[in-house]
């Protein structure tokens, strides 16, 4: 297992190269540039080409690559253009609230569609399968902007439930009730992706129920809702936990526009931002730290299967 | 199984499937005839008759440029049809492709996959967003974009099946009896995955619509001065409270449509091969 | 500390009673922007949304009233020699930076020397200036090469304008604006923290030295009642209403103009119309391509237009624009009809036979609009189409304003483009009058108009001469103007102090809640 992982580390080195590579040339090869953005309608030519040189613009691409990959190798992902602080804590800055809206839209999704998916999995086949299989698709085709507008519309506006937009930092004055400013955004995030997990569970549990062990069981004459919690349950499971995980690295990226509409100061929105200001060094840097992000997580989860799953052998 | 056998067997007995197809046939007559029965040009300005209530002669009111709401329906019907095939050409042709040759051709595969899995490690939307800047908004932009984010997850599923194929008794047969390469890929394993790329596409084509107005909503999708959807609703988003039909519309037809593809989808995965149900997880 | 704090409100949160009610004390301020500002150095940045955050900080000699005279700020008083070329400006003494230090005329005189140099309009009154120099510990004294009437304007209008800061803060600072760190001022709020994405926190000086008298557009006493100013970004329009109508925040920035008459009826929601307009304008290409220096083809476009539909598509009700010619609103100083019966003759067939005389014949025209602002998207589309009516072939490009911004300064790429401008109290800041803003629009007869213009102290001679100018815009064309449009921001009626409209940016001292 240690080698195996080693192994996997290894592999990792060249994707992550390619991945910079490519990055760093999508980002530089987008029309506009920082300068003029920053110095606004006025500034003249000679001043933009003044403040491109300060700023290390000027110099040939693949120049600027190498120094920049040489930072990164050295931990550092560069100085934001517009924020002036580093680039890692401007990440920071926005981690707390992309993890945060993403463990709470994991807890809505586990919340309703694990007994979801278990209650049309037990009843597969009746109406209240049928329907509560259309219901998650239904969900999942709604567009999460149009979702998300109606829901401020009716839950901030008009009820005052909640708040309708924006999220103070957990250490900000408020503490964890701040966490309310959270609870529309996960639910308009959680709508589409509930789905997701309602029918995986769905289905990993119609497929375990398939198999012998399960099969054994009930011949013996266990209660048919305890062989469907203790066998089937546990081993739909291991499906769903690594379904999870990838959800949840999707999610950090995906909630773009679910952070646009809520004006909420998470990674994705600090990625469109950027890229309206062409703040290259942390559109680079948000890229780079979510692929990094996403095969760790991926690696993970093939460890975390080989432990859970005897029958997976790892290579 | 033809593939037009396909529908039919797969839609029996499916009540809601039956009605989202039918939805789709609607919209896909919508597509083709847009131009007859739209009884506006999507694109005339009419700044007297703005922001109009639905009635008549607008069906769904009038924008804020007071055009015809109902004829940008009608006309973003088209692009709905439009954006949906062409992600799917770019997604399966691409995708499918890469997929196919990698299992085939093992050494190749070993490398094509491994640039698969830098792809796959990248933020979908975030990179999308990066290309559009990049490109700059135009429709084929929009397709390809998004053709290349699905063309990823295809690469993945057409790779698994391809190798479970390739094991099969009848491909065996026909590398026995001396077909070329070409021969066993495009005539004796292609058909076989037709009817599960065809439940991959419908899947494809309904996501391909809630990402392409995923991005119109963030100003990065399909030209603004385009009828589609998504424009739509995006442009129009500051109306919720003044005037309400110009959102409920847009977003009802995306909804239904994405819905529907969805379930057409789900019907035709029931119906085919056993072996290959487990490789379409929806997209 | 951070942890029992987070324990302690844990028990809050559990009660579903405090659910909607807000976690900031009555004492703060929150303002939801547009966006983030680019930074919040006046001097060389011209973000409006720089302007309404970092004017609560920094603060310059001279500033306006509410009739947009320049009215002193951090000076005391002035003399000016009798041939206008010795400007004597005496300072206030006793006024802290916020890093506790006494202002000094080497800290102004170390900023006016930056914003000379390197300031967003420092050119324009420093390519009239021989030296400046501090003669005495609270004066300093400007020598001018000619009499230059503008020069108060230019030094009270803050943005892009002479901030003052601390003379170490200017050492070595150059076109690249200051770091956060730097952000000190004499103002009554004081830079806190820049949360990236989050909110900008300006926090009340407590040793804010106020100049006296009654309050008066920017001028007169300044009060800072709240304990802090939270800018938060929410660049979506609509989150900005509903935050604003759920409570969320107190003010709100850059209101669509067709939701005007539904939030003045609300009670919730008060409506503050800006005192200045602002304008759309479209730039023609003097260098390269079909309207180079074809004056003729300009006129015919502009005649071809109608600019009262677009006003109405892109702003919405009547009260919020208006369809006039003359740069300057109607009342103000600088008003003029002059040349304006050009602006929105809306001829179609006059201009095409206009058109084929000045010699087009159908080549293509490239117009560029940025999607960032719907009022140039939308007018631009009204453009193309009554354009293409008059049989103008318009290639309309529509790009993000970054692209924009990089394409317009290379002169092959375009033939017109859209922009817009704020209200300025002065004609000479307008961009048009620069002769490097893309465009670049300098023709001789621009230059002699210009040099006299700026020469003359006279406010009356100076206003005819202007006039005359406007004129000339109207038959060189080198910008068309689009109409004045007066936004509008929105309030909690919580909100005392705010006064019926806003001058240029909204100011938040001697305001509260």
């Amino acid at each position: 297992m240690l080698a195996y992982t080693a192994k996997r580390l290894l592999t990792l080195i060249p994707t992550l190269l390619a991945a910079s590579a490519l990055v760093f040339l999508f980002v530089h090869l987008i029309p506009g540039d920082p300068a003029s953005i920053l110095l606004g309608d006025t500034a003249t030519a000679e001043e933009v080409a003044q403040l491109t040189r300060e700023m290390g613009l000027d110099q040939p691409l693949w120049v600027q690559y190498f120094v920049w990959l040489g930072n990164v190798l050295q931990g550092d992902l560069g100085t934001s253009v517009f924020f002036k602080t580093p680039v890692l804590s401007v990440i920071a800055a926005g981690a707390e609230t992309s993890i945060l809206l993403a463990c709470m839209t994991m807890v809505w999704i586990v919340l309703i569609g694990v007994p979801i998916g278990v209650l049309s999995a037990t009843m597969h086949g009746k109406w209240v399968d049928q329907v509560t299989s259309g219901g998650a698709m239904l969900a999942a085709s709604i567009p999460t902007f149009w979702l998300g507008l109606y829901l401020i519309f009716i839950f901030s506006v008009g009820l005052g439930w909640f708040p309708s937009s924006g999220f103070p930092s957990l250490s900000d004055d408020g503490g964890l009730a701040n966490l309310r400013y959270l609870v529309l955004p996960s639910l308009t995030l959680a709508a589409p992706n509930a789905a997701l997990i309602i029918r995986l569970v769905r289905a990993s549990m119609l497929d375990v129920a398939r198999e012998d062990h399960v099969r054994t069981a009930r011949a013996k004459g266990l209660h048919p809702a305890n062989v469907a919690i203790k066998h089937v349950f546990r081993n739909a499971l291991i499906a769903v936990a690594a379904a999870f995980g990838f959800t949840f690295a999707a999610l950090i990226s995906e909630a773009v526009v679910t952070e646009t509409v809520f004006s909420l100061p998470g990674i994705g929105r600090l990625v469109v931002q950027s890229i309206l200001r062409r703040d290259y060094p942390v559109i680079q840097g948000v890229i780079l730290v979510i692929v990094v992000l996403y095969m760790v997580i991926n690696l993970l989860v093939d460890l975390a299967y080989a432990r859970l799953d005897p029958r997976v052998s790892l290579k | 199984m033809s593939v037009l056998k396909l529908m039919p067997s797969a839609l029996a007995g499916r009540k809601l499937a039956t009605i989202g197809f039918l939805w789709l046939v609607l919209v896909l007559l919508a597509a083709v005839f847009a131009g007859v029965i739209a009884p506006f040009d999507p694109l005339e300005l009419d700044p007297v008759n703005r922001l109009a209530e639905p009635g008549w002669p607008h069906l769904f009111g009038t924008d804020h440029f007071g055009r015809d709401t109902f004829s940008r329906a009608l006309y973003g019907a088209r692009m709905t049809v439009i954006i949906g095939v062409g992600s799917v050409v770019v997604a399966l042709l691409s995708g499918g492709l890469i997929g196919m040759l990698s299992a085939y051709f093992t050494k190749l595969g070993h490398f094509l996959m491994r640039g698969v899995d830098v792809l796959m490690a990248f933020p979908a939307l975030l990179m999308a967003l990066v290309l559009i800047t990049l490109l700059e908004r135009s429709v084929a932009n929009t397709i390809i974009v998004i053709g290349i984010v699905y063309a990823t997850t295809t690469a993945r599923i057409l790779y698994g099946m391809t190798l479970k194929l390739k094991n099969e008794v009848f491909v065996d047969a026909a590398v026995c009896s001396g077909a070329s390469h070409r021969s066993i890929l495009f005539r004796h394993i292609l058909p076989n995955l037709i009817s599960p790329l065809l439940v991959q596409a419908s899947f494809i084509f309904a996501f391909a619509q809630l990402q392409a107005a995923a991005l119109d909503f963030l100003g990065l999708g399909l030209p603004p001065e385009v009828p589609s959807w998504g424009n739509m609703l995006s442009e129009e988003r500051i109306y919720l409270t003044r005037a309400p039909w110009l959102l409920l519309y847009p977003g009802l037809l995306i909804i239904l449509s994405v819905f529907s593809m969805n379930l057409v989808g789900d019907a035709l995965r029931d119906n085919i091969d056993p072996r290959f149900k487990d490789d379409i997880s929806g997209v | 500390m951070k942890l029992s704090r987070a324990i302690r409100s844990f028990a809050l949160a559990t009660a579903l009673t405090t659910l909607s009610t807000s976690v900031w004390a009555e004492g703060v301020l929150r303002y939801a922007t547009v966006g983030e500002p680019p930074s919040l150095d006046q001097q060389v940045i011209t973000s409006d949304l720089t302007t309404t955050i970092a004017h609560h900080i920094f603060e310059g000699l001279y500033t306006f009233d509410a009739s947009n005279a320049p009215v002193p700020l951090l000076a005391s008083g002035e003399t000016v020699s009798e041939d206008g070329k010795t400007i004597v400006i005496s300072l206030r003494q006793g006024v802290k930076f916020h890093n506790g230090e006494e202002m000094t005329s080497a800290d102004v005189l170390a900023s006016l020397k930056r914003w000379g140099e390197f300031g967003s309009r420092g050119s324009l009154l420093f390519d009239h200036v021989e030296s400046v120099e501090a003669t005495g510990d609270y004066e300093i004294t400007l020598n001018l090469k000619e009499p230059f009437g503008p020069w108060k304007n230019l030094m009270a209008f803050i943005n892009g304008g002479p901030a003052i800061y601390p003379a170490s803060v200017m050492d070595g600072a150059t076109k690249e604006p200051i770091s956060p760190d730097n952000y000190i001022g004499t103002g009554p709020y004081k830079f806190g923290s820049w949360d990236p994405n989050r909110k900008i926190e300006l926090v009340r000086f407590d040793d804010y030295v106020s100049p006296e008298g009654e309050a008066d557009g920017y001028g007169g006493k300044r009060v800072a009642e709240f304990d802090a100013l939270n800018f938060l970004p929410v660049p979506d329009a609509g989150t900005r209403i509903a935050g604003l109508r759920a409570g969320d925040y107190d003010y709100a920035e850059s209101i669509p103009g067709d939701l005007y008459a539904e939030l003045d009826a609300d009670e919730n929601v008060t409506t503050i119309l800006n005192g200045g307009p602002i304008f759309g304008l479209v730039f023609m290409n003097s260098k390269v391509g079909p309207l180079k220096e074809n004056f003729a083809l300009r006129r015919a476009i502009q005649s071809a237009l109608n600019k009262t539909p677009a006003l109405q598509v892109a702003i919405g009700p009547e009260g919020l624009w208006r369809a006039n010619g003359s740069f300057a609103p109607e009342g103000n100083v600088w008003y003029s009809e002059s040349g304006t019966e050009n602006f929105s003759a809306g001829k179609t067939e006059e201009a095409k036979s206009a058109a084929a005389e000045s010699g087009y014949n159908g080549e293509p025209i490239k117009f560029m609009v940025s999607t960032n602002y719907p009022f140039h998207y939308d007018t631009a589309i009204v453009y193309t189409k009554q354009l293409a009516q008059a049989g103008f072939n318009i290639d309309l490009q529509v790009y993000d304003w970054a692209t924009l911004i990089e394409k317009r300064a290379q002169p092959d790429q375009w033939d017109m483009f859209f922009t817009h401008h704020g209200f300025v109290p002065d004609p000479i800041l307008i961009s048009v009058m620069n002769d490097t803003y893309p465009g670049w629009w300098a023709t001789p007869e621009k230059q002699e108009l210009k040099n006299r213009f700026t020469a003359s102290s006279d406010e009356a001679e100076r206003q005819e001469i202007w006039s005359e100018i406007q004129a000339l815009i109207y038959e060189q064309v080198p910008t068309m103007k689009t109409g004045d449009v007066y936004t509008y921001n929105i309030a909690s009626p919580k909100l005392q102090g705010m006064g019926e409209a806003t001058l240029i940016w909204p100011s938040f001292w001697n305001v509260s809640k």
